[in-house]
């Protein structure tokens, strides 16, 4: 007798799990973007502090040895002597430390944008200058970079970033999936945002309290948001700036300066200051 | 803009990836339910009942993921466990190349596949795979010698 060979159907379901796709996939990502949200926050966190204490003497040595030149090497004697004559002024109410020196710094292009970095540098462009209406204006952006150097926000920005963007990569690199490891990013990369926003408005309220002491009043301290406001108007802001920006929105900065103000009873109204009579000659003209 | 395009790509796999899978079983059961007469066995020993022609048949399927299925077997990546979400493909991919090799067999005129193997390895890149399945036998053909009293002695 042969032996007798068959296939017989198989059952299915044995080789193929029965779930529900969705529902694995909502719970995976939600469960991926809490490790991430949760990790972003403790390394920044943890990263800042520690790069806060790091002594100011170390940052300055450091930018010592970089061979770059935050001033613009045409920079006008008088504009430089001003910007340094304006930011002692603001500083004395700023409480700085002793041991840090600021260095205020030019640069001609046209960016509209100022920024502090490490080794108490700060930069301020043309851009933003030839828009400043008085120097009350102007006052509030030298006061909001001297605070940031003064929180240490520059470097504990980059302990702070660096550690948990690192973590991230780490993370993401091993998951492998374009799309899962851009998901995980962008996750990361919101979370941490929310901690340079913080700085910002802690770098604002800092400001607000120098201006208030400079000029005895805050009248024309949210100019540089209201002129903000109006650029990205002209340029079409997304609806999702909110989240990708790594500063707070302009109008909950008008809003915070106007709170500020009431909750201490200082005045928002008071002559302001006109700039230099040379200051627009300082910056090649205006209109350019 | 780019998380829109993210979600339509999300949502057109997972639609496009649930109707292609849902077709395809269709027509891998029905033509298994067929093809279920001509078995393919595993195993290395023939049958020696009677003389047989043997033949090499082979059935190779290639089979792409889709944006859902890849995305969500990342995700499982990331934690580890069982990507669920690929067995599917590989299951069909298997079985679509047995059909396959069987289909050639029968078109051989076999009775059989013998020493049925398999062998599998992906195609393209880690972003959007495709999963290859070969299966490949040996075909088992009867062969209608004449018997020895017909051919006689002398």
């Amino acid at each position: 007798m042969s032996i007798q060979y068959e296939n017989r159907q198989a059952p299915e379901g044995v080789n193929v799990t029965r779930h529900n796709p969705v529902l694995h996939l909502l719970k995976l990502l939600a469960a991926a973007v809490v490790f991430i949200v949760v990790l972003v926050i403790v390394l920044n966190l943890l990263g800042a502090k520690i790069a806060r204490t790091v002594p100011f003497e170390v940052e300055t040595a450091l930018m010592d040895r970089v061979d770059h030149s935050f001033s613009d090497p045409g920079t006008p004697p008088g504009l430089q002597a001003y910007l340094y004559e304006l930011s002692e002024r603001v500083g004395e109410n700023l409480q700085i430390p002793e041991e840090m020196e600021m260095q205020v710094h030019y640069d001609s292009e046209n960016e509209f944008n100022a920024y502090a970095t490490l080794g108490g540098n700060v930069v301020f462009y043309r851009g933003l200058l030839k828009s400043m209406p008085h120097e009350n204006a102007l006052a509030m952006v030298v006061a909001h970079e001297l605070a940031h150097v003064i929180h240490r926000d520059p470097i504990a920005g980059l302990g702070g970033g660096m550690s948990s963007m690192l973590a991230v990569a780490a993370l993401t690199g091993t998951a492998g999936g374009g799309a899962v490891a851009k998901v995980l990013t962008t996750t990361g990369t919101i979370t941490q945002l929310s901690f340079s926003r913080e700085m910002e408005s802690a770098a604002d309220r800092a400001a607000l309290v120098a201006i208030q002491k400079t000029y005895g009043h805050i009248a024309g301290a949210d100019e540089l948001f209201k002129v903000l406001q109006i650029e990205k108007e002209r340029e079409g802001e997304s609806w999702t700036a909110g989240f990708s920006s790594t500063h707070p929105q302009d109008a909950s900065r008008i809003e915070a300066i106007a709170r500020m103000a009431k909750e201490n009873e200082w005045p928002t109204t008071g002559p302001l200051t006109p700039l230099p009579d040379e200051f627009t000659e300082w910056l090649g003209g205006a209109g350019q | 803009m780019e998380i829109i395009l993210f979600l339509v790509l999300l949502v057109l796999g997972y639609c496009f990836g649930l109707l292609a899978e849902r077709r395809h079983y269709r027509s891998i059961i029905a033509r298994e339910k067929v093809m279920n007469s001509l078995p393919a066995i595993a195993s290395r020993y023939p049958p020696e009942d009677k003389p047989y022609d043997q033949q090499l048949v082979v059935g190779s399927v290639v089979i792409g993921s889709d944006y859902f299925k890849s995305f969500l077997a990342g995700l499982v990546n990331f934690f580890g466990g069982s990507v669920v979400s690929y067995e599917g493909l590989l299951d069909r991919a298997r079985r679509e190349a047995t059909l396959r090799m069987k289909e050639q067999a029968q078109k051989a005129g076999a009775e059989m596949v013998f020493n049925v193997k398999y062998e599998t390895t992906s195609v393209g890149n880690s972003k959007l795979a495709s999963v290859e399945v070969l299966a490949y036998g040996t075909a088992m053909k009867p062969v209608f010698a004449p018997t020895p009293s017909a051919a006689g002695e002398g």
